[in-house]
């Protein structure tokens, strides 16, 4: 005889602790990964700001316009940078990656600012732009653009596999613990069993005689007493000590 | 100064690596050893034994395949000539050739094989701005080994001016010059709003920077700008970049690209109705250009009637100079063709070519330069038997001097029009466009 009613707090209970340990996991992840790598994309882009800047001077000076973009198209290959421009100290733009030309935001936009900005340039998507000044600036500025897109795919990819890794020990943990339950939940089918058998039967002697009585533990302790109980009957005093009504 | 034993080390990993390389690469090189081309009959001895192995990567495939061929072709032209005749002071001039598609990083892959690897005496006939420029600071990383690079097809700054232009020598006009005419030659018509298109990388910038450079002297600045990625094929639309240009009202677009993608702007140009004079430098290839605007039309002129084309070498056509008669025989003579392990895709060359001159004369002024070795070929006496060429007539009406202070041979930029199908001198600035 199946347990059904016994546990169904205790199943729900578990998967409850569960579900909610992967609600708080996957919202602490997707916080500190956002924040973890959008800092760490934004510190990549001024590092490579600067380098291009402190690579810049001597090309500048040389008004080595070729070798300047050659210096750009290299750092533009690294993965989640879209775009490089050097503006001279006068706002010319001196070197660029931009394709068919480059876009009017960025042409209004004053070309000293070196703080990040977040940029939506219509038919390239969002950025987020970091600049770094050449010479102290007198020399022009090095502007940079990170890809938002490429930042948020990288932490939807992030948490997607946390998330995947916490739901499949969900699912085993769900499993597991409705397998335990059930291993608790056997003997005490097998009490019941008994105890209806118990009652159905009122010949002593043919009483059965099952394996549940055999066991040492609680299950077999109530078996055992079912069994005197039905072969004996109950105590006068313990059926007065019953509390009534 | 690299050391024997790293020297060494260098060749060991390479040749570990080569395999690797060329199977990602997918490059192929080869000794030149066709039947019917004497300058191709290295036969795979030590090197400076019996031939002189000239290091050589160029686009043989991608959009701009047609200019690495035709270089080529001119090239092989001369020194089949050469080889016919017994070679330079006894030795063979062998091509030791790899395909970059024009891409940079290729390029520098090519190189290293070529100088570590092959062993080649000097580097030739390479491709393109942004190849080039990749390579430069390999030159002078190796300087010690006395490495130089010999008439690369860029008219670009950087291997003419510190602090690489050490370590090559030129023989083409370059950029700088190209555009400084043409922009002198529309400004003296009265086109003053000059835009610029060109290709989105260190040879468009290098035009760019000419263009910008020439305007200055006259107190005006480039009118308007657009740009294209590098390897962009004629099938593809330029509209957008023709709408950027027309926004800026100008009176003529210099274009600084190779000639899939400025066909393709010369011919949206017209169908968007952005009617100004359209002029091409040198690298275009002229002649490519001018088939894909006129291969199936039967108005062939209307995408090419304000098409003008600098060029650093003279016409083809002009045989009162020697140097394009003997052009014209030997590559009738040899009508050399690509090795087949280097060609992916067809292409059918040009009887003659701008780019295929242009090879024929760097072949010729390299002969000259070799010959002056005197039977050593020792790359330490490079440079000085380099020098040594002052007032040499390569054939085609301006002396070639070259000296410490001087690492470019011609001087000359030519203008040319379409006529009756094919690019003839414009003469006439202010009849043709004004």
């Amino acid at each position: 005889m199946k347990i059904q009613k016994l546990f169904q707090r205790t199943r729900f209970g578990i998967f409850a602790i569960f579900g909610g340990i992967v609600l708080s996991t996957s919202a602490l992840c997707l916080y500190t990964v956002d924040t973890q790598l959008s800092a760490e994309y934004e510190i990549n882009s001024k590092n490579i700001a600067k380098t291009v800047a402190d690579s810049s001077v001597d090309i500048l000076l040389n008004r080595d316009m070729a070798t300047l973009q050659s210096l750009v198209d290299q750092f533009v290959e690294i993965q989640g940078i879209r775009y490089i421009y050097i503006t001279s100290e006068t706002g010319e733009y001196l070197a660029h990656t931009f394709v068919p030309g480059i876009p009017e935001e960025i042409l209004r936009s004053d070309h000293r600012n070196t703080e990040p900005v977040e940029r939506e340039l219509p038919g390239l998507g969002n950025f987020i732009e970091v600049g770094s000044p050449i010479l102290a600036g007198v020399a022009g500025t090095v502007h940079v653009g990170m890809d938002l897109d490429v930042v948020a795919l990288k932490i939807t990819r992030a948490i997607g596999q946390q998330v995947y890794l916490v739901s499949i020990i969900l699912v085993i943990g769900v499993l597991a613990s409705i397998w335990l339950v059930n291993l608790a939940a056997k003997p005490l089918g097998e009490l019941l069993a008994y105890a209806v058998e118990l009652a159905r039967d009122n010949d002593e002697q043919s009483l059965p005689d099952r394996e549940v009585l055999a066991r040492d533990d609680e299950v077999g302790h109530l078996a055992r007493l079912f069994l005197y109980v039905a072969r004996n009957g109950p105590r006068p005093d313990a059926l007065e000590a019953t509390p009534q009504g | 100064m690299l050391t024997r034993k790293e020297l060494i080390r260098y060749v060991l990993a390479a040749a570990v690596l080569a395999p690797w390389g060329r199977a990602l690469g997918g490059t192929a090189s080869r000794f030149l050893q066709a039947d019917s081309d004497p300058a191709a009959t290295g036969s795979g001895g030590p090197p400076y034994s019996g031939e002189i192995v000239l290091g050589v990567s160029a686009a043989f495939s991608g959009p701009s395949r047609g200019l690495g061929t035709e270089l080529y072709r001119g090239a092989s032209a001369y020194f089949s000539r050469v080889n016919e005749a017994g070679g330079i002071n006894g030795r063979r001039i062998v091509l030791k050739m790899y395909d970059d598609g024009y891409q940079p990083d290729p390029c520098v892959e090519n190189t290293m094989k070529l100088m570590l690897e092959d062993q080649v005496f000097l580097l030739f006939g390479y491709v393109g701005t942004p190849t080039v420029t990749r390579v430069l600071p390999l030159l002078k990383k190796f300087q010690d080994e006395n490495i130089f690079m010999f008439f690369p097809f860029t008219g670009a700054q950087p291997q003419r001016q510190p602090p690489y232009g050490d370590f090559a020598f030129n023989l083409r006009a370059s950029y700088a010059q190209e555009t400084a005419g043409l922009v002198n030659n529309f400004v003296s018509i009265g086109k003053e709003r000059i835009a610029v298109f060109y290709q989105a990388d260190a040879y468009g910038r290098s035009g760019w920077a000419g263009v910008r450079a020439a305007l200055a002297p006259h107190g005006l600045r480039i009118a308007g700008e657009a740009t294209y990625s590098r390897g962009a094929n004629y099938t593809g639309t330029m509209r957008r970049q023709v709408e950027i240009l027309k926004a800026s009202s100008p009176d003529a677009v210099i274009c600084i690209g190779a000639y899939a993608a400025c066909a393709a702007f010369a011919r949206d140009a017209v169908d968007f109705e952005l009617d100004v004079p359209i002029a091409n430098l040198s690298f275009v290839g002229s002649e490519n250009m001018l088939k894909l605007l006129t291969e199936g039309r039967e108005d062939s002129e209307s995408y090419t009637r304000l098409l003008v084309n600098s060029q650093v070498v003279p016409s083809y056509e002009d045989l009162s100079l020697p140097a394009v008669r003997e052009y014209r025989d030997l590559l009738d003579r040899y009508d050399p063709q690509v090795p087949p392990e280097l060609v992916k895709e067809e292409y059918a060359p040009f009887p003659y070519s701008f780019g295929a001159l242009e090879g024929f004369l760097n072949a010729k002024l390299l002969a000259e330069i070799i010959r002056r070795l005197e039977g050593e070929a020792d790359r330490a006496k490079l440079e000085q038997a380099v020098f040594s060429v002052t007032d040499y007539d390569l054939g085609v009406g301006e002396r070639v001097s070259f000296g410490p202070n001087r690492r470019q041979g011609l001087q000359t930029v030519y203008y040319t029009v379409v006529e009756d199908g094919r690019f003839v001198p414009l003469n006439d600035w202010q009849a043709k466009f004004a």
